[in-house]
């Protein structure tokens, strides 16, 4: 009661002086569509404020410094050594520091699930043409954060300065010195010397900590003020239109959900950093030069490219007379051709046969066979290559030569392509053509899906796409359903309207099954047959009854009784413990 | 440690639990194959510690060098010797098929003259030898023999002359120095974690998890397989003796502070952990919270 108190005076004194209440009341009615593969983004989004917070604490212990220092702590193995203070500081992170271990490994679990849970949202984005017009910006802003994600996981991956991650920055920069022409111009503009120099650690360090995490925020914050601006697209669905969005109100439906996922992000976060082991560098050593341990991979994330070094027969040439190093083309070019791939990829398609028109309503992934089809034949190459990155492993594991695993992979990147495409082609083209019969189960089950995704949110909220001058809306639980409503016309879809008790307008979408309810009221009934007009265009408008309104009053008297009842149960409960209490004193 | 690969699962766990006993059934079993594939051969040995069966050293297949061979031992070790005699009959039924009678060596197996008794007690100690079934590279195994019967073996071969690595003495060392000689001189191959790696032709550097102090001395002076060899002039005893006990300490999961291993394969097994189960709760977790309450 109190905090109730307290939080209204609040909004009160803030509204007087900011008046934010418009804005705040139009962002908590805001229609979010009801999908879980639209969390998928979201998923990133936690496991990025999981990142900043855990690694604001590393940032309290850990050096950026190559210069040799003495470790001396809880590790024998290492107590009395001579290493880099980047090192020392790590394995004192992971022994000394209290929790250091644990934020350690949450950290870096955060960041496999970070760059995972962007490429899962790059999917559904990809697969469903999400990025058409009028999402081109997002998409774009979208596969920078993935190119700066990857970015800022090398860094981090590679500044504690121990073995393991040694031999990865010295492929990279090996990768880099290969670029024809101007090679080893940038390994010294980026490494700052000869490798190991003394710099490469500091540099990443800044650039992990602070360049890039200031660029990726101020990103999200544009690719979230985007969405919210162009508002979120929808799968198509009865009552769905290019011109609504059907789905929960941000609150409280969605903030509930949403607070409940960034709660499952903390939680597989922090269990895996306690409970699983990664990266223990105490065991991997100091870097130095001229030692490697084996095997030796990089983070999932990077994997395709160290695959992609291991597949290509080591093959120098001359273009023109300057040389091309073998790790060119698959360290280099081959990370070009995909990051530009993506970023063209919206204009592409247009080009290609796309048309020009503004999209809201996603494609389900079958309605583009050849998009399908292309894209898994580019992901299974992908996956081939991240398989490669494990060669040894395969070989170790399954007692074969390494050489012929690698063999069989270099076949498989160059064939597996054609027929994955092919099946997601032709899959597509038959779920299309025949409705989802005549190719068997998986058929089947598809069909079953596409049912499932068409009957998603039959009920919901709906927001029309060009909001009208909102009026003072009213906050009033969603609509009762069905069952309570007045049973009017003939079962149609038709747009009822109606006058609330506190004299606003409000209306909702009905068809057979579904009920859809607009978010907004409307001061008077040409606005709201407006906004009803814009979602659903020519339907037949009739006024009803208010729906609900009983229900609502009883509902409130209810709910009134019980708060009261609840308050003197309170009251009634510290009475009598303060009775106890008083008498266990005087018993002393 | 799994045992042969043809010994069927619940075979293996019924031995485990009587405990040592099915090594020596096991070296009975070997014993009586042995004889039986040598022929009509009197199997006197087991019962009472004889001289050296000479008809066996005789009939096994290669055995020309048969004069030499029972020149060795019997030259040698006297009659009386009860622990010479088990040493030589021992490896007459066990090794002599492939290795000759006098460790000559044959068409199926090295010569053992001057490999030293480290070599010897390592191959033994470890299970790589007596071979179960022909392998490019025996994996390590419990040990077939009981460490007297392998004392006497080493003995026995010992005695074919030629010198060799002696069994090395190993005390505890400093973990420090052991860390940085490992990391040298060890971590390319057995991996820093210790666990092994691949290496050419399908062969590989074993994992460490199983090796003893001893036997990981007698490896660094020996160099079984593609392993380098490392002398007294290349790795002092001090050394030795750190690299040992830092074995020791890569060995279980003293050093894996950070919870469950994952094998300590590194950023493999973390990949597939972070999308198998990591991203596979997060993405479970938002299909069940992007279905509405009303579905």
């Amino acid at each position: 009661m109190i905090t109730r108190w307290l939080v209204r005076r609040l909004a009160r004194t803030v509204d007087d002086r900011l008046r934010i209440a418009p804005v705040v009341r139009r962002a908590l009615v805001k229609v979010f569509p009801d999908h879980w593969s639209f969390m998928l983004g979201e998923l990133a989004l936690y496991s990025f404020v999981v990142l900043v917070l855990t690694g604001v604490f590393l940032t309290l212990f850990f050096e950026p410094s190559t210069a040799e220092t003495t470790y001396t702590g809880a590790y024998e193995a290492l107590d009395g050594s001579r290493t880099s203070a980047a090192y020392a500081s790590t394995v004192r992170l992971s022994f000394d520091v209290r929790a250091g271990l644990l934020m350690r490994q949450t950290h870096h679990w955060s960041a496999l699930l970070f760059v995972a849970a962007i490429v899962l949202h790059l999917l559904r984005i990809f697969f469903t043409g999400a990025f058409r017009k009028p999402r081109e910006i997002n998409w774009l802003i979208g596969v920078t954060m993935l190119a700066l994600a990857l970015f800022n996981g090398f860094t981090g991956y590679s500044i504690p300065d121990d073995l393991l991650s040694g031999t990865g920055l010295r492929i990279l920069y090996s990768v880099t010195q290969s670029v024809p022409l101007v090679g080893e111009w940038l390994v010294f503009l980026a490494f700052g010397g000869e490798f190991p120099a003394a710099e490469t650690v500091p540099r990443m360090f800044v650039a992990h900590v602070l360049l890039v995490p200031a660029v990726l925020t101020a990103l999200i914050a544009a690719h979230l003020g985007i969405l919210v601006r162009q508002k979120h697209s929808q799968f198509p669905g009865p009552g769905r239109t290019e011109n609504n969005v059907v789905g929960s109100r941000f609150w409280p439906g969605y903030t509930a959900r949403t607070l409940a996922l960034f709660a499952w992000v903390f939680a597989v976060t922090f269990a895996l950093g306690g409970l699983v082991q990664i990266n223990p560098v105490w065991i991997y050593g100091p870097f130095d030069p001229a030692q490697a341990s084996s095997p030796a991979q990089p983070d999932w994330y990077v994997a395709w490219g160290d695959g992609a070094l291991r597949l290509l027969p080591a093959a120098d040439f001359r273009v023109f007379g300057h040389l091309v190093p073998s790790p060119f083309l698959p360290g280099a070019v081959l990370g070009g051709v995909a990051f530009a791939g993506l970023y063209l990829w919206p204009f592409l398609e247009r080009w290609r046969g796309g048309d020009g028109l503004s999209h809201q309503l996603l494609d389900p992934p079958r309605r583009h066979p050849a998009r399908l089809g292309f894209g898994v034949a580019v992901l299974a190459f992908f996956v081939v290559l991240l398989v490669a990155a494990a060669d040894d492993i395969i070989a170790k594991v399954l007692r074969v030569p390494v050489l012929d695993v690698l063999s069989i992979l270099r076949v498989l990147a160059l064939v597996l392509p054609v027929p994955a495409g092919v099946v997601g082609y032709l899959l597509a083209r038959a779920l299309l053509r025949g409705g989802g019969r005549g190719i068997g189960d998986v058929t089947r089950r598809d069909v079953r899906s596409v049912r499932r995704l068409a009957t998603v949110g039959s009920r919901g909220d709906v927001e029309e796409e060009s909001s009208t001058e909102g009026g003072p809306s009213t906050e009033q639980p969603r609509s009762t359903g069905a069952a309570t409503g007045p049973a009017a016309g003939d079962g149609g879809p038709r747009i009822e309207l109606w006058r609330e008790r506190d004299g606003t307008w409000r209306w909702r979408y009905r068809a057979d099954e579904v009920t859809l309810t607009g978010n907004q009221g409307y001061l008077s009934r040409p606005e709201a047959e407006r906004a009803a007009d814009t979602a659903y265009g020519n339907l037949p408008m009739l006024e009803v009854e208010p729906p609900g309104g009983r229900a609502a009053v009883v509902a409130g008297a209810v709910e009134r009784a019980g708060r009261a009842a609840g308050r003197v149960g309170g009251s009634l409960a510290l009475l009598v413990l303060a009775y106890r209490r008083r008498r266990r004193d005087r018993r002393r | 440690m799994p045992r042969g690969a043809g010994v069927p699962r619940g075979a293996a766990v019924a031995e485990a639990g009587r405990g040592g006993r099915p090594n020596g059934w096991r070296a009975l079993l070997i014993a009586v194959v042995l004889g039986l594939a040598a022929g009509p051969v009197p199997l006197p040995a087991a019962a009472a510690p004889v001289p050296v069966p000479t008809p066996t050293a005789a009939s096994l297949p290669g055995g020309t060098a048969s004069p030499a061979a029972t020149g060795g031992p019997t030259g040698t070790v006297p009659p009386a010797d009860p622990a010479g005699a088990r040493g030589a009959d021992l490896y007459l039924r066990n090794c002599a098929s492939c290795h000759g009678p006098a460790g000559q060596g044959s068409q199926r197996g090295p010569g053992l003259v001057g490999v030293g008794p480290a070599s010897v007690d390592f191959q033994l100690s470890t299970g790589r030898m007596p071979l179960e079934k022909v392998a490019v590279q025996p994996p390590h195994r419990r040990p077939a023999f009981s460490a007297e019967d392998i004392r006497a073996i080493v003995a026995h071969v010992d005695s074919f002359g030629g010198g060799g690595p002696e069994i090395p003495t190993v005390s505890p060392g400093d973990l420090r120095t052991g860390r940085e000689v490992f990391l040298a001189n060890c971590a390319a191959c057995h991996s820093a974690a210790g666990v092994g790696a691949t290496l050419t032709n399908g062969l590989i550097a074993p994992s460490l998890e199983g090796s003893t102090p001893l036997q990981v001395a007698e490896a660094v002076r020996v160099g079984p397989g593609l392993m380098p060899a490392f002398p007294e002039t290349v790795l002092q005893q001090r050394e030795l003796d750190a690299l040992a006990s830092y074995v020791q300490e890569l060995r279980g999961d003293r050093l894996d502070r950070g919870g469950a291993s994952l094998g300590r394969l590194g950023p493999t097994t973390e990949g597939l952990v972070a999308w198998g189960v990591g991203l596979l709760l997060l993405v479970l977790a938002a299909r069940w919270l992007g279905r509405r309450a009303d579905e």
